[in-house]
Order: C-alpha cells, then sequence, then structure tokens
C-alpha cells in the first residue's frame, strides 16, 4: 500500500499564503492572549486548593456550598462533572483558618452522610505557583536554545534560525487555541507543550536532513527548487508518522484528567508541527537566503 | 559495525535475558497474595523486591505528597527576647518582602537592619554583638531547624509503617515528603504536621523487668494456649500456620505452636525467611525470653521477632502482668550485630520504663556535640553537651540526685534513641552524655534533643493527595487507552508496510519491555504522565521504521537490488534518525531536570524511550532483513 508516489506539488510557491494565514492566526492569538481572554492557568501555576469528591447519591451543588459555608468555604467554585457524581470543588487563595483540603473534608462532613469519597486533592501555595511558573518559562527557552546551537553545529546557522521560526509558530498556534478555547493549562499541558517543540522538531530535521542531502546533488539549482523536491521525497514519511502518532495521541484524548488536556494540546500540536515543518521551516530558509543576499548585494 | 548476523543475534538475546531478569522482579511482586506480601514485611525479606520493581507514583496507587517550608519569620520571631515595636515592624517588613520578592530570608533581612541601622544584639543573647554575626548565628540556627523537622518527621513516617516512603531536603527551607499507598490521609497530616514531644524517663528496675519476662514466660506455658496461637498466628506465614491450627484440638508443645521445630530453628535465617529466631534450650521452658536477646545489657529483639513481641505485648492477660506503672518502648533504629557464629542480624532494643517521664525535654536550651576535653573521663571521646533552664535544673536536680546509678532513656515521640546511666546528681543543669561511637551518633542524638525541645515551625506549601480508588482506575483507564493505540499503530503498519511492517510491530513490543526493564532498573516510578511518555515512545520508534522503510522503497524505485536497498536504506535514514531522535531526547533531558514531579516521569520514559528504540528499531529490524538476505537472495521484498 501506497499512499503517495512521487508527488510534485509546488510547496514553496503557496508558502506565500500559508505564511501569510499563520501570522494572521498568530497575530489574533496574541490579542486573545494578551487582550482578550489571558490563559486559563490550573492552580499549578495561580496557587489554589482543588478537591475532587465522589458521592454516592445525587447531590445538589447548593447543598455543597451550604455544607462548605460551615468552614467559610461558600466562596469556592463548585462544579459538576455532568453524568456523574463527581464533583470538582476549586479555592482560589488560602485561607487563614488552616489546611484547606482537611476543611473541605470537615465542611462535607456537615451534610451528615459517609456517603462520599475524595478522591484527589490538590493544594498549591502561592509561592510554589509563582516558582513552578518560573521554571517552566525557563525551561522552554532553554529547550529553544539548546535545540538551536544544536542544528546550527549539526547544520548550519540559517537552519537553526528555521526551526526554531517554527517552534515558536507551533507553540504559539497551541497557546492561541488554548486561550480561545479557554483550556485549562497545567503542568502536565506544559510537558505537552515540549513534546510538540520535540516532535515538530523530528519532522522539520527530517526535512533539513534531506535539504542537506538533496544540496550537494543539485548544487546549481536554485534554493527554491532544492527545498521543494526535498518536501517532496520526504512527504510521504511526514504523513504516515503523524498519521501513527496522531493514533495514539486521539486514543489518549479519551482518557481522563490530566492526559486528557495533554492529549488535546498533543493532537493539536501534531497537526500544526506537521503543518509548519511543510510550509514553514522550509521557506522560511529561502527567506533568510533573500535578506543575506540582499544585504551582500 | 557487526557484519556477521550472528553476532547480532547474540548481542539480542543477551539484552533480551537481562530485560527478562530485570523485570522477573516486578512481576513476580504482582503476583503474590497480600498475606504473603504481610509476612515478607514483617520478615524483612520484602526490602530485595521492593529495590528492584518498577514502583507505581502516586497518582496510580493513591498516597500523598506534601512540601513543607521551615516558617523562618516565625523561627526568628520565637528565638528574639525583649521584643519592641520598631523589632516587629521591621520583622514584619522583613517578611513581606521575602514572601514577595522570594529573595533569600537572610538577605532581605540584613538590608532592612542596615538601612534602620538596628542593633540586634537587644533581641538576640549569646550570638556576638555585630549585626553581621547574629544574623549569620540565626541562619546556622534555621538551618539546625530544617534537621530538627527532617529527624521529626523520618521518626514519625518510620513508625507510620509506609513501604520506602520518602522524605528528603530540597533546596534550602524544603522538605518534601511522599508517602505512597496510604489511605488514612488525616492521620498522615497529623503526622507531619504536629510538634514532636521529648522526654526523659527513667529504666525500670532490671529486676522488676525480669520477673515480668518470668511470668510473660510461665502464663504462655501454663495459661491458655489458644491466645498464644492467636498472637502468633497472625505474625506467621500461612504455611507455619498448620500446625496452629491443630492445637485447638489437641494439646501441642509450644513449640509447635510457634510454628518452629528445632530444625528449623538451627537453620533460621537460611531456610526460611518467615520463621522466628528462638533459643532453643530456653524455648520449652521459656517461650517469650526465647524471643529476646541479652545485648550488654539492654533487651535485644531479633528484628524479625519483633512483630511476634509486640503481639505478646499488646495481648490483654500480658498486659494485666505488667506493673502498672512502667511500660515498654522500642529504640528507633535496629543495631546490626554479628553473633558468635557470624551471622549478622538486626536487633530492635525494647526498654522497659516508667510511665512517667522524669523530666520533659523542654527544657532544654541547648544540646551539641563535641569532643570531652582532656580534664573531663570522656577525654577525646564523643559526647553531647546539654544545657537546661533553672526551672529544669531544678527537676533535673532532683532527679539525677535521687537516681544514681540507674538508666535514663532519651524519649523523642515514643522512640527510645539512647538511654545512658546517670553516674552523678547533676545540680545547675549542666550535663553530658557519653557513650557514643562515632562523631555522627553524637550529632545525632544532639539533633534528637534540639527537635524535642527547640521550635521547628513549618508550614504545607504543596500538598497532593489520591485517593486509591482513583489511583486503580486511572491504571485501568490507561491500560485500555495504551492497548488502543498500540493496536491502532500495528494494525496500521502491517497493512501499509506488510511483512516489513509486522517487523516494525516486533521492535514496538521489544521496545517496550526493554523500556520497562530499564525503568525496573533505575528503580524509576511510573506516573500517569510516564505512561504517556511511553505510550509516545511508540510513536517514535515507529517513526524511524517509517524512516527507514520509506527509504527502502525509494532506493528500491531506483531499480537497486533488495539487498543493496536495505543497506543504503538504513545507512542513510540512520543519519536522520539520530539527528531527529537527539533533539527529542534533549527536550527530555530538560523536562526531567526543570520538572517537578508528574512532568519528570514524562521526561523519563521518554528519554528511555527513545535511547531504546534506536535499538529496537535500528539494530534488531536490520538483523532480522540481514538474517533473511544472508541465506538466499530475495528477488521482492514485502514493504
Amino acid at each position: 500500500m501506497r499512499f503517495f508516489k512521487e508527488t510534485n506539488i509546488q510547496f514553496v510557491k503557496y508558502s506565500k499564503f500559508a505564511i501569510s494565514s499563520s501570522a494572521i492566526f498568530l497575530v489574533i492569538s496574541l490579542i486573545f492572549i494578551f487582550f482578550i481572554r489571558g490563559f486559563n492557568l490550573g492552580i499549578d501555576f495561580t496557587g489554589g486548593t482543588l478537591v475532587q469528591v465522589q458521592f454516592n447519591d445525587d447531590v445538589e451543588i447548593s447543598d455543597i456550598r451550604n455544607a462548605l459555608a460551615t468552614v467559610g468555604l461558600e466562596n469556592s467554585i463548585i462544579q459538576k462533572t455532568s453524568g456523574t457524581n463527581e464533583v470538582m470543588i476549586r479555592i482560589a487563595n488560602e485561607t487563614e483558618e488552616g489546611n484547606t483540603p482537611e476543611l473541605v473534608d470537615r465542611g462535607l462532613k456537615t451534610l451528615g452522610n459517609d456517603g462520599y469519597e475524595i478522591r484527589k486533592t490538590e493544594k498549591v501555595g502561592p509561592k510554589i505557583g509563582q516558582e513552578l511558573r518560573r521554571n517552566t518559562v525557563y525551561a522552554i527557552i532553554f529547550a529553544l536554545l539548546v535545540i538551536g546551537v544544536y542544528i546550527s553545529i549539526r547544520f548550519q546557522f540559517r537552519f537553526a534560525i528555521g526551526a526554531v521560526v517554527a517552534l515558536i509558530h507551533d507553540v504559539l498556534f497551541t497557546l492561541g487555541i488554548f486561550s480561545m478555547a479557554h483550556l485549562e493549562i497545567s503542568l502536565s499541558t506544559i510537558a505537552a507543550f515540549l513534546t510538540i517543540v520535540g516532535y515538530s522538531l523530528n519532522d522539520t530535521i527530517v526535512l533539513y536532513d534531506r535539504i542537506r542531502e538533496d544540496m550537494k546533488i543539485m548544487r546549481f539549482d536554485p534554493i527554491q527548487k532544492i527545498i521543494n523536491k526535498s518536501i517532496n521525497e520526504t512527504l510521504s514519511r511526514t504523513i504516515i508518522t503523524s498519521l501513527t502518532t496522531f493514533f495514539v495521541v486521539f486514543v489518549l484524548i479519551f482518557a481522563s484528567g490530566e492526559v486528557h488536556v495533554f492529549a488535546i494540546a498533543m493532537a493539536i500540536g501534531v497537526i500544526v508541527g506537521t503543518y509548519s515543518s511543510i510550509y514553514i521551516a522550509g521557506p522560511v530558509i529561502i527567506a533568510w537566503q533573500h535578506r543575506f543576499n540582499a544585504k551582500k548585494k | 559495525m557487526f557484519k556477521k548476523t550472528n553476532i547480532r543475534f547474540i548481542i539480542i538475546g543477551i539484552t533480551l535475558i537481562l530485560a527478562a531478569y530485570s523485570l522477573y522482579w516486578t512481576v513476580a511482586y504482582n503476583t503474590f497474595s497480600d498475606t504473603k506480601l504481610e509476612a515478607m514485611r514483617s520478615s524483612g525479606s520484602i526490602d530485595k523486591f521492593e529495590k528492584r520493581i518498577i514502583r507505581l507514583g502516586l497518582d496510580l496507587q493513591g498516597g500523598m505528597h506534601v512540601v513543607l517550608e521551615l516558617n523562618v519569620p516565625k523561627l526568628i520571631e520565637t528565638l528574639a527576647s525583649n521584643r519592641t515595636p520598631q523589632f516587629d515592624t521591621l520583622l514584619a517588613k522583613t517578611t513581606r518582602e521575602y514572601k514577595e520578592t522570594g529573595e533569600d530570608f537572610f538577605t532581605v533581612f540584613r538590608r532592612n537592619v542596615d538601612a534602620a541601622d538596628f542593633k540586634l544584639v537587644r533581641h538576640f543573647t549569646d550570638r556576638g554583638y555585630k549585626n553581621s554575626d547574629i544574623i549569620a548565628s540565626l541562619h546556622d540556627e534555621s538551618k539546625d531547624a530544617l534537621q530538627r523537622a527532617l529527624q521529626i518527621i523520618r521518626n514519625r513516617v518510620d513508625q507510620f509503617g509506609v513501604s520506602e516512603p520518602t522524605i528528603q531536603r530540597a533546596g534550602q527551607n524544603r522538605i518534601i515528603v511522599e508517602l505512597a499507598g496510604i489511605n488514612d490521609i488525616e492521620h498522615a497530616r497529623s503526622l507531619i504536621q504536629s510538634t514532636a514531644l521529648l522526654e526523659f524517663t527513667l529504666l525500670k528496675d532490671p529486676q522488676i523487668t525480669q520477673s515480668f519476662i518470668n511470668s510473660v514466660d510461665k502464663y504462655l506455658k501454663t495459661g491458655r494456649k489458644e491466645d498464644l496461637a492467636k498472637i502468633t498466628s497472625e505474625s506467621t506465614d500461612k504455611d507455619t500456620t498448620v500446625a496452629l491450627k491443630e492445637s485447638k484440638d489437641k494439646a501441642v508443645s509450644v513449640k509447635d505452636l510457634l510454628g518452629v521445630t528445632s530444625a528449623d530453628v538451627e537453620m533460621a535465617g537460611d531456610t526460611s525467611d518467615t520463621s522466628l529466631i528462638v533459643d532453643e534450650e530456653l524455648f520449652s521452658e521459656k517461650p517469650f525470653s526465647s524471643l529476646l536477646r541479652n545485648i550488654s545489657n539492654s533487651i535485644g529483639v531479633p528484628e524479625r521477632n519483633v512483630y511476634t513481641v509486640k503481639k505478646i505485648l499488646a495481648d490483654p492477660q500480658v498486659q494485666k502482668l505488667l506493673p502498672y506503672d512502667s511500660k515498654f518502648l522500642w529504640s528507633a533504629k535496629p543495631e546490626r550485630l554479628t553473633s558468635r557464629d557470624g551471622k549478622t542480624e538486626n536487633y530492635y532494643l525494647l526498654y522497659h520504663v516508667e510511665k512517667e517521664a522524669g523530666i520533659q525535654g523542654k527544657y532544654i536550651t541547648k544540646a551539641t556535640a563535641t569532643i570531652g576535653g582532656a580534664n573531663s573521663k570522656a577525654a577525646g571521646q564523643p559526647i553531647v553537651n546539654i544545657s537546661m533552664n533553672n526551672e529544669g535544673a531544678k527537676i533535673f536536680s532532683r532527679l539525677t540526685g535521687s537516681n544514681i546509678g540507674k538508666f535514663l532513656a532519651i524519649v523523642l515521640d515514643n522512640k527510645v534513641y539512647m538511654a545512658p546511666r546517670i553516674s552523678v546528681k547533676i545540680p545547675n543543669g549542666q550535663a553530658y552524655i557519653e557513650g557514643m561511637d562515632s562523631m555522627d551518633d553524637a550529632k545525632n542524638i544532639a539533633i534528637v534533643l534540639r527537635a524535642g525541645a527547640l521550635p521547628a515551625p513549618v508550614d504545607v506549601i504543596e500538598e497532593r493527595t489520591v485517593g486509591p480508588s482513583l489511583g486503580r482506575d486511572s491504571i485501568n483507564n490507561s491500560m485500555k487507552i495504551g492497548l488502543a493505540g498500540f493496536l491502532l499503530v500495528i494494525i496500521f503498519m502491517g497493512i501499509y508496510y506488510k511483512g516489513a511492517g509486522l517487523l516494525a510491530d516486533m521492535a514496538v513490543l521489544l521496545n517496550f519491555v526493554f523500556v520497562m526493564a530499564i525503568l525496573a532498573v533505575l528503580g524509576a516510578t511510573l506516573t500517569l504522565p510516564g505512561i504517556a511518555g511511553l505510550i509516545l515512545t511508540i510513536g517514535i520508534a515507529v517513526d524511524a521504521n517509517v524512516l527507514i522503510f520509506e527509504r527502502i522503497r525509494e532506493e528500491l524505485g531506483k531499480g537497486k537490488t533488495v539487498r543493496a536497498a536495505i543497506d543504503s536504506g538504513y545507512n542513510r535514514a540512520f543519519r536522520t534518525i539520530l539527528d531527529a531522535n537527539i533533539t527529542t531526547m534533549l527536550t527530555a533531558l530538560i523536562l526531567m531536570q526543570f520538572g517537578t514531579g508528574p512532568v519528570k516521569g514524562f521526561g523519563v520514559t521518554l528519554f528511555w524511550g527513545i535511547l531504546s528504540s534506536m535499538f529496537t528499531a535500528i539494530f534488531v529490524t536490520r538483523t532480522i532483513f540481514n538474517f533473511r538476505t544472508d541465506r538466499k537472495i530475495l528477488k521482492k521484498l514485502s514493504i
């Protein structure tokens, strides 16, 4: 079986269109992130308490709120997972009263029945949240730097520029969707972002490897032609790999909790990563080359 | 590289055997029944398993993850004397800035003290006169406070009986506690957070202790044997309790009741890990004494007898025999001793002490480890100096004066750390303890003394708990998902690349086995994100094969022979795979380095998954291709 045979699609020709639509989307993303919605940061980054409670019988949210009022936590955000008796209780900031997960338990006991089980509690102090936020930003910047250096050594500097631009594109794109859809960003989402970085890079490297090889063979052809040929040659592999990875990620979407959000981020990342390694990573090299040559003249 | 296909097969074989060995422990461990696990736990033979198995993270088996932080401002507040409004304002300002900026407390403190031209010596005595000296001393005090908090938590968690708890220092002021598989979260919370209790308690007269042991012996020998059967049956393995059940029908000797024959006694420790060690001569006459040993005038209990001895002591009838004003306490740590016949065994010491403490630890103002001065009796020996305040000195003077020659146990949270002998009356609250084996021991005792006496205020800054049922659900859920994803990929590869696709499938399967084996060797913990990383590795492992196969197809398209196409396909794809995988591994490494908890687990499985996928996807599949093309010239390749 074979999906692609000796394709000759003029990717580079369409890349101007692709780059401008990407740019438009990224601008919209940035507007969303900075001016409209910001991020839905999870308690890992904001600090606070989350308690997941499984009730044996159906309960009213108002009853839970009344029960929590007895311990001064009536301002909690209480959400019911539809179709289950599972309730999520979120408390924004710490109270002076004591340990919030403990308080929630004490409050729920006033409901008068033991028909519940606390399945999960998470309490993150504001200081820890701040630190996690800082560390995460460092991790992403550090990852981009290390990758840039590695590609500069293995390939050429302009390749590194292309790869890093493609990566920033992917992460911003995914962040934009997360901001627009108001999906929660937690520690595992960050892990997903970094995986996207690594994954999209995989595609880009495979392409660059081919460009490097073709540059030796077609020494006198213009760079546009070489890159277009390389994209076509690696197209089959790029699509097949994206497909198999997408299978796995697609299945992970059906998981619950953290893994679920993780998988959504990954699924977006796989699609965007495949797109960017075809339409962004290659053309950026050409653009860089143009500027470089123009300056030389 | 290895030209000979045979050598390649041998390498693959050896790797497989190593992987199988490292996974054996995990597989065996999971087949044990709960009763067997319990028995192994009490005998200590579980250790060699627990070191080698893949442990499940808190999110999969339930448990508690707590990060504690030393409350430095509160510590400084309690250490300060003669507090004035000016001092309180200064401290409040420092505390606010410290919390906002995340800077080191003492750096901020220093800056504010200098800016206000404040004289710290008015509030802190015995720490020098210059501000800088006082701050340096307070800094040391905060380091010591963290040590004390660590000591207290270790001590408590050990009593709680969690398997393989993690208690570690993190950064300057933090302690991370991880308790896996606990059910009683409330109890665990109280253990970690409440303050420590230090007491000095007099040991009972050895004669009284001996007469109690004699009466227990008599009770066990002549008393109701069924009781003993009940006591001991819970402590021993199912195999050895067969004899116990018979005891109800006919009178059996105590020897049989305990499920130990003389043959077992002789070979104890070699044959069965769950058998008790008893003194053969004493056994029939004095069943209780036979479980105990005399270790330099203290009662020693071999580790594997501890459970039984505890059960016997907890028996209501035995409790009645115990003098009303006394109780038994255990040593905090076991001692490792070698008996005359060369067997090493861990011994816990059992102390018979007064029910009421002689003096509380709160009167201690100072406890430091040093080397005894030239004029003292303990010249050149490690000692611990203790100072008490006036109130404590009075009580201590009375206590030591009327009990010269007796032993005084140092008890922290109901665990005995040492029981030195009172040699003289100590009138002024200045005492020293001698008899430590090393300076480290002395330092440890000093920490224990300070732990109970001085405050080490800690706050919970992060707490994550997962109930056992959620953990179970997560395992089931992720197993189903992993399997589904795996099957989808396998079927697709089989259809798209036919024979070669099946080969890639085999490589993916092998990769899974290898990653698990590596995790077992590393003693890594498998978390939910770790499983996600593992599933992602499937995608990456397959990618390597896709790259190779696409290249082979291309080369075949150019009209090369099968063997030549395979050769150049692998050679050309190899460089691409290497570059692509190294960049992903770099990201995984960064995740391992910067990530906390769950994210770290993801990085670990991803990193090792990619590394081992290079072996399975390149080396193993190539070997099989070679094997087929070595024997005959293939005209067509199923790809």
